[in-house]
């Protein structure tokens, strides 16, 4: 379904064995997530919904925490922080499962961790035309400031790649940083802004919008979408100067480390 | 010296063995400051040789001996003691049988991800695809799970795919025609004579004496990491064979 809704943008590409390559691992890597059942995309679309669901029965019925249009405000945060979860968690496991790439062709293994994330980001897609039905349905004003959408999905394309190569360069030579990991998810989800807006962080912490560039994107995701009102440029600044400190981070630390990678394995 | 693809001088490959270097991060909270311990394992000694273009090569030893690591060493994906000299000149793939065939996909998506894998573009791949399954005898179940296939049609399917990659060297790990049944292994052993090994740069690791014997010009004996000759078939396979006389090893 995916292949015939890009067919055409894909045609026109020119051929690159490299590029086909990175996308044609991505799309199985997605379509595999879904195998099981033959309704795959149905379920990449009701999984979310249904967290939503949850968490807005939860703040809204249990704990009386409504505001107006809660869950939306609580899908947008939600969306942002699965996908970078997902992303960046690959990086523990794809050295692994994508062994026998390594051990059988020389290619740039970078290339590995492009194609999981876009992958994810497939996923996130589709999320995202849910999350942006649930606005319309709400009665949202859309307006053109929906528009800023790209540059922040950039944003966190470049923090989730960073994140999966550190991930992984650790993960050669320390095999239980899963378990530290799971801690700094647990850390940045209650540190997003996911069920409270960035303000309520950043007034008693400020600093905490350099370390953690997810509240400033979850922040300005909710402007734009849910508010039309522009985003906030200085955090669209310290996100990307973050993010791209992130990935040389990881980008450097692979390939110095990562030749390893199979001795250790 | 100009036609040489491939050369590999003094390499050497040593194994840290230290079992007490920390392998996670409980290990270095736990017992900080303690990886003195360095026993090591030479994998390969002082190898030395070199691959023409369009040459067949072998590699022959033992079970251990270090063939495969020779040829991670080549790949890249294991990297070689400081002094090693490694080169080689363009693409190169290692053909294995057993390679990244995914269960859940059907036969169509697994050849596109292999043929992607072993350098062929997507058009390519489109105008190949039918001499793919035709080869294999698999025209009914191109769209079937490869789960659902039996070994031998897997086998055909993967070595059908695997003659069509494309690159300038060709590493082969036990990898020769000679799956399915009879006239599979004719029809694919017929193929991979006639038109696979035309003109292409292949190392190759093997027990099957009569490969090498048929196709090598020149052979590498490997025992226990080291070189112990180097040369025409008609030397080296009787030295290879000496090998196991010598230790009484009770294999073949």
């Amino acid at each position: 379904m995916i292949n015939t809704l890009l067919k055409p943008i894909l045609s026109r590409l020119p051929e690159n064995n490299r590029l086909e390559r990175i996308w044609k691992l991505a799309q199985v890597d997605f379509k595999k997530r879904y195998y099981n059942d033959k309704l795959g995309l149905f379920w990449a679309l009701l999984n979310p919904l249904f967290k939503i669901a949850i968490y807005y029965m939860v703040f809204t019925y249990v704990m009386d925490r409504g505001r107006e249009n809660f869950a939306i405000f609580l899908f947008a945060g939600l969306l942002v922080f699965m996908a970078f979860t997902e992303a960046a968690s690959k990086g523990l496991t794809i050295m692994k499962s994508k062994k026998y790439l390594l051990e059988n062709i020389q290619f740039n293994k970078i290339d590995l961790f492009t194609s999981s994330t876009i992958s994810i980001f497939l996923g996130f897609s589709f999320n995202l035309v849910a999350y942006t039905c649930f606005v319309l349905a709400a009665g949202i004003e859309v307006g053109s400031n929906f528009f800023y959408l790209p540059i922040l999905l950039v944003n966190i394309f470049i923090l989730c790649i960073g994140t999966s190569l550190i991930l992984a360069t650790i993960q050669i030579y320390l095999k239980d940083i899963k378990h530290l990991w799971a801690i700094i998810v647990i850390a940045t989800f209650w540190s997003s802004g996911i069920f409270f807006p960035a303000e309520a962080i950043l007034e008693k912490l400020p600093q905490a919008v350099y370390v953690n560039p997810l509240i400033g994107i979850i922040d300005n995701m909710r402007e734009i979408t849910m508010n039309n009102s522009s985003p906030n440029f200085s955090f669209i600044l310290i996100n990307y100067i973050t993010s791209i400190v992130i990935m040389i981070i990881g980008l450097v630390a692979f390939k110095k480390f990562s030749h390893k990678a199979i001795e250790l394995m | 010296m100009n036609s040489d693809v491939v050369t590999v001088q003094s390499l050497n490959k040593t194994y840290k063995r230290s079992q007490k270097q920390a392998k996670s991060i409980k290990d270095m909270l736990l017992r900080p400051m303690k990886n003195t311990d360095t026993s090591t394992f030479k994998a390969l000694e002082d190898i030395n040789f070199s691959v023409k273009k369009g040459e067949f090569f072998g590699i022959i030893g033992r079970n251990g001996s270090g063939k495969s690591t020779l040829l991670n060493c080549l790949m890249g994906s294991i990297r070689a003691d400081k002094g090693s000299i490694v080169k080689t000149k363009g693409k190169m793939i290692r053909l294995a049988l057993g390679m990244g065939f995914d269960p859940n996909l059907s036969a169509r998506d697994n050849i596109y991800v292999n043929g992607s894998i072993l350098g062929l573009t997507f058009k390519r791949i489109g105008l190949i695809f039918d001499d793919i399954i035709g080869f294999a005898e698999l025209e009914q179940f191109v769209d079937t799970p490869v789960k659902q296939f039996s070994s031998g049609m897997m086998a055909k399917l993967k070595f059908s795919v695997a003659i069509h990659a494309e690159a300038d060297i060709f590493l082969m790990d036990e990898f020769f025609g000679g799956v399915g049944d009879i006239s599979f292994r004719k029809k694919s052993t017929k193929v991979f004579n006639d038109t696979f090994l035309d003109g292409r740069t292949i190392i190759h690791v093997s027990h099957q004496l009569a490969t090498i014997k048929k196709h090598c010009k020149n052979v590498l004996v490997l025992d226990r990491g080291k070189q112990v000759g180097l040369g025409h078939p008609d030397e080296m396979l009787p030295l290879y064979s000496s090998l196991f006389n010598k230790k009484s090893d009770p294999k073949k």
